[in-house]
């Protein structure tokens, strides 16, 4: 049969997000594939030229719509290493708290939005129900409910409102009833498992060959995670474990994606409940941030994608001179056309919904 | 190896000036533009990752800076967990802004050059497909040159 290219997007329900997969098929079957982007370029390192240092993490946060928190806090560290601010302790925890619950929501509305990909619409609406409780969470300190602002350069910008370990207590432990839910709900349904076993395929050495990080690369069996290996914040202080997939079924493929993300939200619930326990009384910001900087400083850390990292070059002026900014999916797309290969094209979905997309932190 | 031990073994490369330590896992280097491509063939063993590709514009100079990590704890750094990164600085003369891809060394390297190339107009030479990947073909200029002058389409309109 003769190969043909097919365009899926930018208006497809598999793109979560403006962009385009060409795919090339020869029959049902993949041979090529060619992704493109640039659908929701806003020039964002552009823009940060012209703004001064603190204004600029309204921009970070509109990085990527799931996971302001990260991106923004991956920002502020990289400026306060510039800088050399010391973040208070206190600060340090609240940090971490607010981190891990932006993680919950995130693989949480990565999970409610892989659901409908695989023709599982009802997986959307638990997932997205859970998601719910963690948006009101930290909506508590923030004052919104998907762009917070709440990192800020030397701190954040207020206290844990009064009573918020206790509604987060009283979430967390709703949360673990509802882990077992999912449990019976998707890990030991058939479909899902035909659809997601053995499915989207990859090495760990083509992977870290390819640029792919975080979860995806964690799925293949690699313990690399930026939390210890690049530690940052009080995570070296927390007791929990990095989660991977053994070798074995389920291994490197769309499902154990799946499951890492799963671990990784209950690790996440361990980490948050030791904060709690560790956290001492203090200030939440720094006495004294500079508004000018010298140098270059860069820091990476674990975003719910992979290696989020931030260049940042400073003048001696009030604003960054150059700023670039490491995607983690911005490499994981445009390694594609070495996962798709081989597979159907009705599997797309399932592949490219595994690595969990986000084209706004993508396109910048 | 230790990263101590690195750096010494670093030293000897060709190319190479400057070797320092800026955290206690991160070394950084200068590099010269002719020596590029052998020097990361030799380090591809050691850092399996290409994590960024950053171009500054230093008006008049160019400047790239790559980052790498080391993922399988080849190098280490004594007593910790630390993954240790390497962060190469290279200098191009604005007349001919080019040097060597590596993305046939890291994959992973395609994208971060393609959009060196979109962005500031750098070329890498040997880049399997070097297009333009954020802004839409036919777009004139390179934006996040410091000498753009980005009023051009007020003008047009």
């Amino acid at each position: 049969m003769a190969e043909m290219w097919i365009s899926m997007g930018p208006q497809h329900p598999m793109t979560h997000g403006l962009w385009t997969l060409k795919v090339k098929v020869d029959g049902e079957t993949i041979v090529d594939a060619d992704p493109e982007l640039g659908y929701l370029h806003r020039s964002v390192e552009k823009m940060g030229e012209r703004r001064k240092y603190f204004m600029n993490t309204t921009l970070t946060d509109r990085l990527c719509y799931a996971s302001a928190t990260t991106w923004t806090h991956c920002y502020t560290h990289s400026v306060e290493e510039l800088m050399n601010v010391e973040v208070p302790v206190r600060a340090q925890y609240i940090r971490t708290i607010m981190l891990e619950l932006q993680r919950l929501a995130s693989h949480l509305m990565w999970a409610g939005a892989y659901m409908p990909d695989l023709g599982h619409i009802t997986g959307a609406l638990y997932f997205w129900r859970d998601r719910e409780l963690f948006l009101n969470l930290l909506e508590l300190p923030s004052g919104s409910r998907l762009l917070y602002n709440y990192v800020r350069i030397g701190g954040v910008k207020r206290d844990l409102p009064v009573g918020f370990e206790g509604k987060t207590e009283r979430i967390l432990k709703l949360f673990e009833q509802r882990l077992d839910e999912y449990a019976d709900l998707f890990e030991n349904s058939k479909i899902f498992r035909m659809r997601t076993d053995d499915v989207g395929k990859f090495t760990a050495d083509q992977a870290k060959n390819l640029g792919i990080t975080g979860p995806n690369l964690r799925g293949c069996g690699t313990k690399f995670d930026l939390r210890k290996h690049d530690t940052y914040e009080i995570y070296e202080e927390i007791d929990w474990d990095i989660s991977t997939r053994e070798a074995g079924p389920g291994y490197s493929d769309c499902f154990s994606r799946y499951m890492v993300r799963i671990d990784e939200m209950k690790e996440s619930v361990r980490i948050i409940r030791d904060c709690f326990k560790k956290m001492p009384a203090g200030p939440t910001m720094a006495s004294d941030v500079p508004v000018r900087a010298q140098g270059e400083a860069f820091r990476r850390t674990e975003d719910s994608r992979g290696e989020a990292m931030m260049y940042v070059v400073g003048d001696g002026s009030d604003r960054p001179y150059r700023w670039k900014i490491k995607s983690p999916m911005f490499t994981t797309i445009s390694a594609c056309p070495h996962y798709l290969k081989g597979y159907k094209l009705a599997d797309v979905p399932a592949i490219m919904g595994s690595i969990d997309i986000c084209i706004g932190e993508t396109d910048k | 190896m230790n990263i101590d031990e690195f750096m010494q073994e670093l030293s000897a490369s060709k190319g190479v000036s400057n070797i320092s330590k800026i955290r206690e896992n991160v070394v950084k280097l200068d590099l010269s533009r002719e020596d590029s491509q052998d020097f990361f063939i030799g380090i591809k063993s050691d850092f399996e990752h290409c994590s960024l590709i950053s171009a500054i514009d230093n008006q008049p100079d160019f400047e790239l800076v790559y980052h790498f990590s080391c993922i399988d704890n080849s190098i280490v750094v004594e007593d910790s967990d630390f993954a240790v990164m390497l962060e190469v600085h290279v200098y191009l003369k604005r007349e001919s802004p080019s040097i060597d891809s590596i993305s046939n060394i890291w994959f992973g390297a395609n994208w971060h050059e393609r959009e060196a190339f979109d962005l500031m107009g750098i070329y890498f030479i040997g880049h399997p497909d070097l297009r333009r990947v954020l802004l839409p073909e036919g777009f004139a200029g390179h934006p996040l040159r410091k000498d753009y002058v980005y009023e051009i389409h007020e003008e047009e309109w």
